[in-house]
């Protein structure tokens, strides 16, 4: 029998955004991360799943919530609002399941920068929305903390557009983007008297998609920055490792995995190719120019819908006409080979991996690349697939896990995904599963 | 489809003034950055955010994917899609165009916000002139627009050249478009003496330069429709259309056995006085502020304006809007009609065989409101030719001495008179003036003879005819671009008028 504690326990999650397993294994081997070694040591390390499709705002969402898209709303960065062709950004207003820091409002909580959480809402403690964030003063609760914030030269996140002209320049802002995060959770971890403290460093994914090729490559001018960059992760990952006491527990974890890009695929391109999808200006490249000619249309990153008639304004497609064009669609997609190699590893119907009273809002399609292949929407492209300045990109199976406490070892699940997360923090505070399971 | 032309119903939140553009997001790096670069690449990943003020409801979303026919905003009116209830400001709305326009918008349910500092008042004064309609003082003017037709107008005495007083109205009404008319529109009086030429740049291109700035500052998402002239143009000796501001796509510039494409690079501009070099400058400060600072605006290259009807001014004797017939600030149709009225010689410069365009007053506001109602793109410099058709002078004074004697029975002579300008008096014209009819789906509604009837009608009333003549010694010019002061003298008086073929105006 467990015994469980009436004492609240101290909970430190820590996120580093598209971190692979690979990676957090090989750097802390080869005497990069020494602290995340010994962490490694204390605790278990697995490899973990991300959810599908990998990107930071479903994969986040699903570990704050512990649910299923179908559950919680968040199916993409981007999203088409019911019955319209408008592109929308989802945010932490559209979440539909509480995060974990609303399951027990008894204890205080500080949150800072978990992708997916703009604009703050009120809790018991502190929020500090992550990317996407269009201003610091939504982006922050309480907005007492906002000239704090200001005064630490606080980023949200890296500017992305930065990196376009000039790597060096990237490599400055987001080493001073990294520095001003610290300084916030030194402030926070200091003056608030928190149960649960999370903060995300989500610059390791912006140098990847930038610089992935410099971390394979010993030779490569921006190696040693690369590493640079994770070993001052190392550092603060040991710096608020020697803050804890003995009962804290510790969780390190990544949202997906990363690789080398070999060819961005342009989804949309095939579909036009193949008559699926048909725009009333063929260059305009607006989801408001569907036609109603379109059976299937995509979203970021390879999310498909079917242009249903009664669920889109001229959707066409008749619901007994669904299974039809899906079969279509899963033979297109299960043929498409780049130069001799395959791309698509797995097409997975909605209704193998959403389940919840959303459903009906999910993708009838995900697709899964194989290795190398970034999938894209792309609805603007004009090639089927290229290759431009990113050299890595999201990977599902390769996220990771680390979780180091005192309590009961059979906390680990032997294959993690980041819908365990919610359940796992939940047992950690005080022994409890998460609400309504 | 609708009865009427929706020119603008493509068109999306990107365009609306409504819309405020937060940042961009590129997901293949899932990065952020809250600048907006113009570099909106087509085949790029990129998706600029944004919100609607008017609707903050719909979250954060791709602009480009709500249109105006969808978007509940935008009511189906008669000149196109209009934003419900939609804000805009009239710089320089005491004068001829801007009280016209201000009625015009108010009829339509456009909320009218406006300043004059009476500039064009004073200076029509300082000349000894007069406007020959009477207007009445403004207070007079907005209380009669109430209780005449219903409109309210939201006006401030504001010189244009004070920014802190214009930023504050401008920051208070949030206009959702300004239409910038408040400038001195009058070539002969930027070149009486220095004193004319600088004070109308100063006020032309300094106060359209601090407008600019404000606007960056508070209203970056406020369309700009600004006038220019025609005269910014010249009229090119070669004899080479003169296109719209901007070089079609397939223009090319051949030198030396060498091509270059010239698309969409600016075409040369070679103005006719001090005036038309205020409206050239105004063009470049213009074009690049939309360059660094994503600021949009239509420049207005307006054929010169005639007439003295709408339906709005014509509702009351205090809506009148204002008309001149001076040397400085007398535009040569209106002035013609009045000439004829007190049975003075209607003059025309040297030969008479100069070619200008022309547009009626009514339908140049059924332009105005095109453009209102289609906003350029975030960045966009567009430019139109605003006129319905093109004519020569002489050919002009003939059909206003036709109506003048067919219809009314005057006695009327034209006379040729020394051209005190220096322009060419006998050229070639090809003016291109396609985007109003094309883009904005503009129909010149108002024939030339329709219009000149009725300004006969309403300057051969008694009261008017008077106040012609108690300015009719201002009607022959004197003031030379070469700087003499000395009345011009007569060439030739041509008695015998033809009038057949009645059909000279060439309306497009
Ligand atoms: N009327 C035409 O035929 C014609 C042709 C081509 C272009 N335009 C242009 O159209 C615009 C309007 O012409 P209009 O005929 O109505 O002239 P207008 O003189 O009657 O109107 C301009 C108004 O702006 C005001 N104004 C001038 N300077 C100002 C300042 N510093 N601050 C505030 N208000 C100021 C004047 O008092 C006047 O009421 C002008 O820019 C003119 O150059 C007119
Ligand atoms: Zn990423």
């Amino acid at each position: 029998m467990i015994f469980i504690k009436n004492r609240k326990r101290r909970l430190v999650i820590i996120g580093v955004d598209g971190v692979p397993y690979r990676l957090i294994r090989d750097l802390s081997q080869t005497g990069i991360m020494p602290h995340t070694a010994s962490l490694i040591k204390q605790g278990i390390l697995r490899q973990m799943a991300s959810s599908i499709p990998e990107v930071s705002s479903v994969a986040w969402s699903s570990i704050i919530t512990g649910k299923n898209p179908a559950e919680h709303g968040i199916f993409g960065f981007t999203d088409l609002a019911p019955a319209t062709y408008r592109l929308s950004f989802p945010n932490f207003s559209d979440l539909k399941a509480p995060p974990f820091w609303y399951h027990d409002p008894k204890r205080r909580s500080v949150i800072i920068n978990v992708p997916s959480t703009y604009p703050a809402e009120s809790l018991n403690g502190v929020l500090i929305s992550g990317f996407v964030a269009l201003d610091i003063e939504r982006a922050t609760y309480p907005k007492t903390l906002i000239p704090r914030l200001m005064d630490m030269d606080y980023r949200i996140d890296v500017d992305s557009q930065k990196a376009h002209s000039s790597l060096d320049l990237f490599l400055k802002h987001l080493d001073q983007t990294l520095k001003a995060r610290i300084k916030a959770y030194r402030y926070l971890w200091e003056n608030i008297d928190w149960d649960t403290f999370m903060v995300v460093f989500t610059e390791t994914d912006r140098l990847s998609h930038f610089l992935w090729d410099a971390y394979e490559d010993p030779s490569h001018k921006y190696h040693q920055a690369f590493l640079r960059h994770f070993s001052q992760i190392d550092e603060a990952i040991g710096e608020i490792k020697s803050r804890t006491n003995e009962d804290d527990s510790i969780i390190l974890l990544s949202d997906h995995g990363f690789e080398r890009t070999e060819k961005n695929v342009y989804i949309s391109s095939y579909l036009k190719n193949e008559g699926f999808l048909k725009l009333k200006k063929p260059s305009s490249g607006n989801y408001s120019d569907i036609d109603h000619h379109t059976r299937a249309f995509a979203l970021d990153p390879a999310r498909i819908y079917i242009h249903l008639k009664g669920k889109y304004p001229r959707g066409s497609v008749e619901k007994e006409d669904r299974d039809k064009v899906i079969c279509d669609l899963e033979a297109l997609f299960s043929s498409i080979e780049i130069q001799g190699k395959k791309v698509i590893k797995r097409i997975y119907r909605k209704e193998e991996i959403f389940f919840g009273p959303l459903s009906p809002y999910a993708p009838d399609l995900v697709l899964l690349p194989h290795q190398g292949f970034d999938l894209k929407a792309g609805l603007k492209a004009k090639e089927p697939y290229g290759k431009d300045i990113f050299t890595g990109k999201h990977t599902q199976h390769d996220a990771f896990l680390l979780v180091s406490d005192h309590s009961d070892d059979d906390i680990m699940p032997n294959n993690p995904s980041v819908f365990d997360i919610a359940h796992i923090i939940g047992r950690l505070c005080n022994g409890n599963t998460t609400p309504n399971d | 489809m609708s009865a009427y032309s929706m020119h603008n119903q493509d068109k999306t939140c990107w365009n609306c003034p409504a819309i405020d553009l937060a940042g961009m997001v590129d997901f293949r790096a899932c990065g952020q950055s809250l600048q907006i670069s113009k570099a909106r690449s087509d085949d790029s990943d990129t998706y600029i955010l944004a919100r609607c003020k008017r609707n903050p409801g719909l979250g954060v979303y791709d602009p480009t994917t709500i249109t105006f026919a969808e978007c509940p905003e935008w009511i189906e009116r008669p000149y196109g899609y209009l934003l419900r209830d939609m804000r805009v400001m009239i710089l320089g709305i005491d004068g001829y165009l801007g009280w016209t326009l201000a009625l015009w918008l108010g009829n339509l349910g456009i909320k009218v916000s406006g300043i004059d500092n009476y500039n064009r008042r004073n200076w029509v004064k300082e000349r000894g002139a007069h406007t020959v309609v009477p207007i009445s003082r403004m207070s007079e003017r907005l209380h009669a627009a109430t209780s005449v037709l219903g409109i309210d107008i939201n006006f401030r005495e504001i010189d244009i050249m004070d920014r802190a007083r214009l930023a504050e109205f401008i920051d208070e009404v949030k206009p959702e478009a300004i239409v910038h008319y408040a400038e001195c529109p009058s070539a002969p009086y930027s070149m009486i003496d220095a004193e004319h030429a600088i004070l109308v740049q100063e006020n032309n291109v300094l106060g359209t330069l601090g407008l600019l700035f404000i606007m960056r500052d508070l209203v970056p998402e406020t369309s700009l429709i600004k006038l220019g002239t025609m005269g910014e143009y010249g009229t090119p000796l070669t004899g080479r259309p003169i296109f719209e501001g901007i070089f079609p796509a397939d223009a090319i510039l051949k030198w030396d056995n060498r091509e270059w494409s010239l698309g969409g690079e600016l075409t040369p501009r070679d103005p006719v006085s001090f005036y038309h070099v205020s409206k050239v400058q105004d063009t470049f400060n213009v074009y690049e502020s939309c360059k660094y600072w994503w600021l949009r605006s239509y420049d207005v290259m307006q054929g010169v304006i005639y007439g003295i009807h709408t339906d709005q001014v014509a509702a009351d004797e205090r809506l009148r809007t204002r008309f001149d017939i001076d040397e400085w600030f007398g535009t040569v149709i209106n002035r013609f009609v009045a000439q004829a009225v007190i049975g003075f010689p209607l003059s025309i410069y040297g030969a008479g065989e100069q070619l200008r365009g022309f547009i009626a007053l009514e339908d140049a506001m059924q332009c105005m409101v095109r453009l209102i109602a289609s906003p350029p793109d975030p960045g966009q410099y567009g430019v139109v030719n605003q006129m319905s058709g093109y004519c020569s002078i002489r050919s002009l004074a003939e059909t206003v001495a036709e109506i003048g004697s067919q219809e009314f029975g005057l006695t009327v002579r034209i006379q040729r008179v020394e051209n005190p300008r220096v322009e060419a008096d006998i050229h070639p014209f090809e003016p291109i003036y396609d985007n109003l009819p094309k883009e904005f789906a503009f129909q010149p509604k108002v024939s030339p003879e329709m219009e000149i009837y009725r300004m006969f009608e309403l300057l051969t009333q008694p009261s008017i005819k008077q106040r012609i003549e108690e300015k009719k010694h201002l009607i022959l010019p004197r003031t030379w671009w070469s700087g003499q002061k000395k009345p011009v003298e007569t060439l030739e008086v041509i008695d015998e008028v033809e009038y057949a073929p009645r059909a000279k105006v060439y309306l497009s």
